[in-house]
């Protein structure tokens, strides 16, 4: 089991700009970063931005390496969704999409690069308070998006996993071959998570 | 020790080809009082399900569980608390990217302030060796770092109890060795499935489990002595997958 492909880059510790400023600025900036994928419409603008927070990561000390391995695992699907615009839209738009999903990602890597899980856990417990009142339970929350975390790696080392069995036994170019298996186990994994975390008392009710 | 109690357990699960359950554990009268107690069996023999019952991760169909005097049906939560479970797969259990952060998981209902709740995650991993490794991705650990940090995860809310399910299944002979000094130096009462009979000779008592029933409940040495003569009874007759043998002709076990 490989599990290495992650989408975002893990925590790295350090002590720049971004490690000290507030969660809740972060935050707002990933915020505003996807708010802006739909608004912008200029190809060199969001090519502008995407630089800017790469330089933006790059100050945090996490290494262009890490940038690199946040953003390859989505390389072929942008790749894809790059040449399917191109022909439907043109060159300027397929850029504009493209530039943005980066932009998004990238925003997404310097909140989780910068900010350790629990810091991130309790925002969004903190965030989620007011909800307390309408009966939600935010450690609830929290839990999920830990866990959203954690399995992202986890279903992209299986499909890595099962690329390679199916290339094994010839089946590279059977869908069914690399679907259905990644399905099934992402199924197993997930119960297998409930059970864990039942077995933790995670997850319950607040006494 | 806390008690943990079976009386006239079962256990059974709903089959799609049949309208009779399958019989998973039946008529278990157990009082595991002891410090070290091991469960051997075959596969598919019930040691799963004895262990999940402990925890109240299954319910019995009939009879009642106890631990330390509460019921794991009325009383899921508290014995939750008080019963830790080991998996065989620590990737199956390690719910967050990093040791560390899996064990202030664990705190997050006990300890609520951040700051002493990430001190005494740190307590927890160098109580077993693991800091330097806290704050490693779990997937750059081998099979035996994973294992020892669930380990710390369940032991950083100091259950009573400790389960394991198979845990050496997956390490090799290094890492197997590394857990079982691990084990061997807590204080929590433990309660352990494994296929590793070397594993079994360490415990206090073994429960051998063959087809849903307790077939020998004893010292380790007779209880091995026990599987091993269940295991391998029809083996030998030729023609019909004899073990294997050394090159004098003997059987290397």
């Amino acid at each position: 089991m490989r599990g290495h492909g992650f989408l975002l880059a893990n925590y790295v510790p350090g002590d720049s700009v971004l490690h000290r400023s507030p969660l809740g600025l972060k935050f707002l900036l990933v915020f505003a970063c996807g708010l802006a994928s739909f608004i912008i419409v200029d190809w060199r603008i969001s090519a502008a931005m995407l630089v800017v927070l790469c330089g933006l990561f790059l100050l945090t000390g996490a290494g262009v390496k890490r940038l690199w391995r946040a953003v390859r695992p989505l390389a072929v699907v942008l790749l894809v969704i790059g040449v399917f615009q191109w022909l439907q839209l043109g060159a300027p738009t397929a850029a504009r999409i493209v530039l943005n999903i980066l932009v998004c990602i990238v925003a997404a890597s310097l909140l989780t690069a910068t900010t350790p899980v629990q810091r991130l856990l309790d925002g969004v417990v903190k965030a989620a308070g007011p909800f307390r009142r309408l009966g939600a339970d935010p450690e609830r929350f929290a839990l999920t998006i830990g866990i959203m975390l954690r399995s992202i790696p986890y279903i992209a080392g299986t499909f890595s996993d099962v690329r390679d069995s199916a290339r094994a036994r010839g089946l590279e170019r059977n869908p069914r071959a690399l679907v259905l298996p990644v399905f099934i186990t992402s199924v197993a994994f997930a119960r297998q998570t409930g059970e864990a975390l039942a077995a933790r008392g995670l997850g319950e009710a607040e006494d | 020790m806390p008690a943990v109690i079976f009386d006239q357990v079962a256990a059974a699960v709903e089959r799609d080809d049949s309208p009779q359950p399958k019989i998973l554990l039946d008529a278990v009268n157990l009082r595991l009082e002891e410090a070290r107690v091991g469960v051997i069996g075959a596969n598919g023999s019930g040691k799963s399900t004895l262990l999940r019952l402990v925890n109240g991760l299954i319910q019995p169909t009939t009879g009642t569980v106890t631990v330390d005097g509460d019921d794991t049906v009325r009383a899921v939560r508290k014995v939750r608390r008080n019963v830790g479970f080991v998996f065989t797969d620590p990737l199956s259990q390690l719910v967050m990217p990093t040791g560390r952060e899996d064990v202030e998981l664990s705190l997050r209902r006990s300890v609520r302030n951040g700051a002493e709740r990430r001190a005494q995650a740190g307590a927890a991993l160098e109580r077993l060796g693991l800091l330097p490794l806290a704050d490693q991705s779990i997937y750059e650990l081998s099979g035996g770092e994973r294992q020892l940090m669930a380990l710390a995860a369940v032991l950083a809310v100091d259950p009573k109890v400790l389960v394991l399910d198979e845990p050496s299944t997956l390490l090799d002979l290094r890492n197997r060795e590394l857990l079982r000094r691990t084990l061997a130096g807590l204080d929590q009462q433990i309660i352990m499935s494994t296929h590793d009979l070397d594993l079994a000779m360490d415990m206090d008592r073994v429960l051998v489990i063959e087809q849903g029933r307790v077939a020998f409940d004893g010292n380790p040495a007779d209880a091995v002595a026990a599987y091993r003569s269940w295991c391998l009874e029809g083996l030998s007759a030729p023609g019909q997958g004899a073990p294997a043998q050394n090159a004098t002709g003997q059987d290397p076990r």
